[in-house]
């Protein structure tokens, strides 16, 4: 077994990138998608609303296909965090797919209705629910999950309802709307893209206040996170991320009063990528925290292997395709 | 007294919640997987062809298409988190394999199938043909290959292989072993082929709606044909697969043919076995409270010959806390599914007898009333032969999840009933709503009939990508463009 140590770290280690970048790609990707989806509830007129749709018409789908990508991943890689993680989040992730279902459904049934008014309401509550539960679920993996010294779940079912849960819930949603608005910017034109200049400002000074509490309260709250923060090496990342975060936003707000139209996009996606490394960073190495290690977690090195041949393959693949999707659909979405 | 054992047993309610998420969801998908390769077809004769009746038959069907997809993945998701949610021991024991599979499922199918579902559906205008065309046979593809892999996954639970549980985990040797345990190719090939019949007997049974109806007949009539060339090859071999996948029960599951057949003793090698044709099973007092038989006939269905080699086994050869309960809904359901099989390779062959008469021409085809009033009768019925099938592999597997290695009643994950109660409430009212509302507006789409003015997409004359911005026009998507 000895010389296979290396490699069994390593491996878990892998599929905790991957699994980052499949939950990354998720919450960057069905983010503005429940963005959209928030907003409508505010949309003014049923042609608004219609517009916003058909932004979503081409991708909604394949979006929240990365939800379930990572959750057959999770599985496969890291069953007892699968299960562990979803028994403590069971009302949160019944909240989430119920919203998700609700969206999906209202998608096809709004378009063949006569009457749209039920299924725009369901639409926009959908993508809040999901909003909200998967803050939730967030909120309450960063706080950690009380086990029992196998790894299962030990905890009571309202332990995901704390204050800095509901912080961390009502933060996401503003991320979302942020990410939502500044993607309607890039697809709309006139005084409906005016209309989310000034979403997409204000999200981006709520989204803010709720990071900065949530970073500057972490190691304050947390003794194992401060001590784990302020050792170096990574006491200059958790000193870098939030420098960039800043300045990410500085750019952001510049960009939104310019006008510009594919900047503030892209500047959120940074802020986003950025929010998740510091995340990846305050959680590593638990996958269950605050206790359950990737290596404690994590199916036989064998499985690990013989998932990433075929996954590892897969997913540049799965994102070429996505991309040329996106390209395919590329431009503005005009009204009649 | 029944009722609150019920409401306040875990394993139970997991159990329903699990049953019933799955037959609702199996509506959706079992429509659209088949259906993906019958577009696949249409839109290639389309281009083969240059017959603009084809088109509009892609165009038509992918309205009814979109419309099941969407709220299939919808009521997916929670099949997706229930194996974590309500099954933890159960995901933890066999995360290795099981979990891998799921994991192959997303990234090979999921995302292939809805990457290019835009392009399918939206892509008319912005893509050249062959590029939608390619995109089509994209998603039929995915879909297919979702229908694999959960078919390896289930497959696996019925016949295990390819590792040995070791306290309680399941520790995996040889992956490939696994992923090609004994049922997994007649249990693919017969899900496949039934997704495929289901999907053509719906469309058959819309287009014999029109024709009967006298509603564009002659447009109709090519869908019918487009079917019945398919059904032919399927319907036949649909029936001989099945006949296989019983043989495999019999060698591997002693105990779901005898609950399959309501037999309760043994019939002893060397005699001639009868079948029972019809029965009232009774549990309790483990033996058929009335029954028809068939002298000598389960012989000749098992192995072909007036007497048995081997013993079938009877379900009193189990101790009952091993052996599948419920015997009358496992044997009434076989009956069921084998009945419609049956029915379809009948109707299938009175219509091919009809076409080689010339009585489907464009002319004739709207006096066939009744072969078209059989249609209609048809449609539906594939979806109950395909759930009727899943009650007898999954109910007759009982009590084990893992045959033979891990028992339902251990796999639940230890969670206050109530929250199940929450959930598996919540679940059947909205599954409850969204199957009315799919009956609702899919008949909507098909009284509202195909739009046969709509004019060939324009890139089929520059064969390029075309580089202008989007101007999608709001509620303009493709499946409404009229």
């Amino acid at each position: 077994m000895e010389p296979l140590a290396p490699l069994q770290n390593f491996l878990p280690q892998v599929w905790f990138c991957i699994l980052g970048l499949f939950l990354f790609l998720y919450v960057l990707l069905d983010g503005f998608d429940l963005g959209v989806g928030i907003l409508s509830l505010t949309a003014s007129s049923e042609e608004r609303r219609s517009i916003l749709m058909t932004s979503l018409g081409n991708v909604w789908d394949a979006n929240e296909t990365w939800l379930v990508l990572m959750g057959g991943s999770l599985f496969g890689a890291f069953p007892l965090a699968y299960a562990t993680i979803l028994n403590a989040l069971y009302l949160p992730a019944v909240i989430m797919v119920v919203g998700l279902i609700f969206r999906a459904v209202s998608f096809e049934f709004r378009e063949n209705a006569d009457n749209k008014l039920v299924w725009n309401l369901l639409f926009g509550v959908g993508s809040f629910l999901a909003a909200l539960g998967q803050g939730f679920a967030l909120g309450s993996v960063f706080e950690g999950i009380k086990v029992d010294e196998l790894g299962h779940f030990a905890g009571g079912i309202w332990d995901w309802l704390t204050w800095r849960s509901i912080l961390v819930a009502l933060t996401l949603i503003q991320g979302y709307v942020l990410i939502g608005s500044t993607y309607l910017i890039l697809k709309t034109t006139g005084e409906l893209q005016q209309t989310y200049y000034k979403t997409a400002t204000i999200a981006t000074w709520t989204t803010l206040a709720g990071a900065l509490f949530i970073t500057i309260s972490t190691p304050i709250l947390s003794e194992e996170h401060r001590a784990q923060l302020f050792s170096a090496p990574l006491v200059y990342v958790f000193g870098a991320i939030p420098l960039l975060g800043l300045l990410c936003i500085g750019l952001l707000l510049r960009s939104l009063k310019r006008r510009e139209e594919n900047t503030p996009l892209i500047y959120t996606f940074l802020l986003f990528c950025l929010s998740f490394i510091g995340l990846g960073f305050v959680i590593f190495p638990n996958i269950i925290p605050p206790s359950v290690t990737i290596y404690e977690a994590s199916a036989s090195p064998s499985s690990l292997v013989f998932m990433l041949t075929f996954i590892g393959f897969l997913i540049p693949v799965v994102l070429s395709y996505n991309i040329y999707n996106y390209v395919v659909f590329r431009g503005k979405i005009i009204g009649e | 007294m029944f009722m609150q054992d019920i409401l306040t047993n875990t394993v139970t309610l997991s159990r329903i919640q699990f049953a019933l998420t799955a037959i609702f969801h199996m509506l959706w998908p079992v429509l659209t997987t088949g259906m993906a390769i019958y577009l696949v077809i249409v839109e290639g004769l389309w281009l083969r062809t240059k017959d603009i009746n084809y088109y509009h038959h892609a165009r038509f069907w992918s309205k009814l298409y979109v419309l099941n997809f969407g709220i299939g993945v919808a009521t997916g998701l929670p099949m997706a988190f229930q194996f974590g949610l309500n099954w933890a021991p159960f995901s933890e024991a066999v995360g290795d394999f099981f979990g891998t599979v799921l994991g192959f499922e997303g990234t090979m199918a999921f995302m292939l199938e809805a990457s290019f579902l835009g392009i399918m559906l939206f892509g008319w205008e912005r893509v050249p043909p062959i590029i939608h065309w390619i995109s089509t046979i994209l998603v039929a593809i995915g879909a297919n290959l979702s229908t694999f892999w959960i078919l390896t996954a289930n497959s696996w639970l019925q016949t295990p292989a390819g590792g040995t549980f070791v306290n309680g985990k399941f520790i995996v040797q040889d992956y490939f072993q696994a992923i090609a345990n004994p049922f997994m190719v007649n249990s693919f090939l017969h899900m496949f082929f039934a997704t495929l019949e289901t999907s053509l007997f719906v469309i058959g049974g819309i287009s014999a709606w029109f024709i009967l109806n006298r509603r564009n007949a002659s447009f109709f009539a090519k869908s019918l044909k487009v079917v019945l060339a398919l059904a032919v090859v399927i319907a036949p071999l649909q029936i001989f697969i099945g006949h296989l996948s019983a043989e495999q029960v019999y060698h591997y599951q002693p105990a779901k043919l005898a609950a399959m057949e309501a037999q309760w003793e043994t019939a002893p090698a060397g005699t001639p076995a009868d079948w029972s044709l019809l029965a009232i099973p009774n549990d309790r007092l483990e033996r058929n409270d009335w029954e028809i038989k068939i002298p000598g006939a389960l012989s000749y269905l098992l192995e072909l010959k007036p007497v048995l080699d081997q013993p079938v086994k009877g379900l009193k050869e189990w101790e009952p806390r091993n052996r599948p309960h419920m015997v009358g809904l496992i044997y009434y359901s076989f009956r069921i599914m084998v009945g419609i099989g049956l029915f379809f390779a009948g109707l299938m062959g009175t219509t091919l007898v009809q076409w080689l008469r010339g009585k489907l021409s464009p002319e004739s085809i709207e006096e066939q009333k009744w072969l078209m009033r059989g249609w209609i009768f048809a449609a539906p019925l594939g979806y109950i032969a395909v759930e009727t099938g899943w009650i007898v592999r999954c109910v007759g597997r009982q009590p084990w999840i893992v045959y033979g290695q891990m028992r339902t009643i251990e796999s639940a994950s230890h969670i206050p009933a109530g929250e199940v109660l929450f959930s598996l409430t919540g679940l059947t009212a909205m599954y409850t709503v969204f199957l009315m509302a799919t009956l609702y507006f899919g008949s909507r789409i098909i009284r509202k009939g195909p739009n046969l003015e709509l004019p060939a997409p324009r890139t089929i004359v520059t064969p390029e990508l075309n580089m202008q911005p989007a101007q999608h026009i709001p509620d303009q998507r493709p499946a409404e463009a009229q």
